[in-house]
């Protein structure tokens, strides 16, 4: 029997459920073999050791249930809790979504007639033949009618030297 | 189911029976995977508060108990993947108490069955120093099969495991809590060699 066989023996089920023959063949091959030898004496010591530890459990101390029925209402409320400061949360977001629209439209109605005037006033002042442009500056109209009769005087007095 | 269905409706007294029927139970299986009473009581708190939220997926087709019985699995698995293990155990961190246990056992007092409590109590710590540094799954598989005979398909209804896997899991467990074993014994050897050395050139 070699070692590595030994030590399957050992690991295949707990030492207790050992057949006798397997347990013999065990105990001869550890005899002549120092290292089979070892892991045999732990193999026991380690089944001991499992066996008294399984015995050795702890029972529930008193109004354990008292305790857990406690600790539950405590995480119960503690939900509650969360549930609050969620709906706090997505009142806040919902609040401050409201506010930045109001923000919104305050800018755009206080900043809006303001564009619309200035833009009006840069288009008047690029067409100067609107009706806003003539009636305003009827000074400079009749400037220019006159300007023209001097134009057309002094085309005629040109006209009248070339004949003579 | 009739408790569970009530406790699930919000019957408090339903649910505190429950724990009062269960909580053995619970306890004695969380006692193989904690030394402290404290942890143990913690585990055991926790299994209860989960049964409770989860209680309306338990559907009545297994037992109550095996059901509980898997929340305590997951639920000490859970704790023990969270806590830090030390690599090995040391012949430092042995008491007196469990070296000279572990002296008669080795001299051949294995077979003597009148044992102290008191006695019994030394191995059963010193089995948790061994399995705090085994893997939480191997300590399981362990102390279900080798220390209370359970079977294979015991283990895999608490686990949810395969039977291949909890066999496998089974075999790698002995190995290597024979391997911790011993090193231990080993340690222990090279560090009363090194007393009675130093005590020799005194």
């Amino acid at each position: 029997m070699n070692d590595k066989h030994i030590l399957d023996l050992l690991e295949h089920a707990p030492l207790a459920n050992l057949s006798q023959v397997d347990r013999e063949r065990i105990e001869v091959h550890s005899k002549e073999c120092e290292t089979c030898q070892r892991a045999f004496e732990a193999a026991k010591l380690s089944a001991m050791m499992l066996k008294e530890h399984s015995l050795d459990t702890f029972a529930a101390p008193p109004f354990f249930e008292t305790r857990v029925l406690a600790t539950l209402r405590e995480r119960a409320a503690g939900k509650d809790v969360w549930a609050f400061g969620r709906m706090w949360r997505a009142a806040g977001a919902l609040v401050s979504s409201m506010a930045a629209t109001v923000a919104l439209l305050a800018v755009l109605s206080l900043a809006l007639p303001v564009a619309q005037t200035s833009t009006s006033s840069t288009v008047i002042s690029a067409n100067s033949y609107s009706a806003e442009d003539m009636m305003l500056n009827s000074v400079d109209v009749s400037d220019d009618q006159s300007s023209d009769a001097q134009v057309l005087r002094t085309l005629y007095e040109t006209e009248e030297e070339a004949a003579k | 189911m009739e408790l569970a269905q009530l406790a699930h409706n919000g019957d408090e007294s339903a649910f505190a029976e429950i724990v009062r029927r269960y909580s053995p139970r619970v306890f004695r299986f969380a006692s193989r995977f904690f030394r402290q009473r404290s942890l143990v009581e913690e585990a055991a708190q926790e299994v209860f508060l989960k049964a409770f939220t989860e209680l309306g997926s338990f559907k009545g087709t297994g037992s109550m108990e095996g059901w509980l019985t898997k929340i305590t699995t997951n639920t000490c698995l859970n704790m023990l993947r969270s806590a830090k293990r030390r690599p090995e155990l040391s012949a430092a961190d042995l008491t007196e108490d469990e070296n000279t246990w572990l002296d008669n056992k080795l001299a051949g007092a294995a077979s003597e069955r009148h044992e102290s409590n008191e006695r019994s109590l030394v191995a059963a710590d010193l089995a948790g120093k061994v399995l705090d540094k085994l893997s939480p799954e191997d300590r399981l598989v362990l102390t279900m099969m080798d220390g209370e005979d359970a079977s294979v398909r015991d283990v895999s209804a608490a686990t949810g495991w395969s039977e291949s896997k909890v066999k496998v899991q089974a075999f790698r467990a002995r190995r290597r809590m024979r391997e911790a074993v011993e090193k231990l014994l080993a340690k222990r050897g090279q560090r009363r060699h090194e007393t009675l050395e130093s005590a020799g050139t005194k």
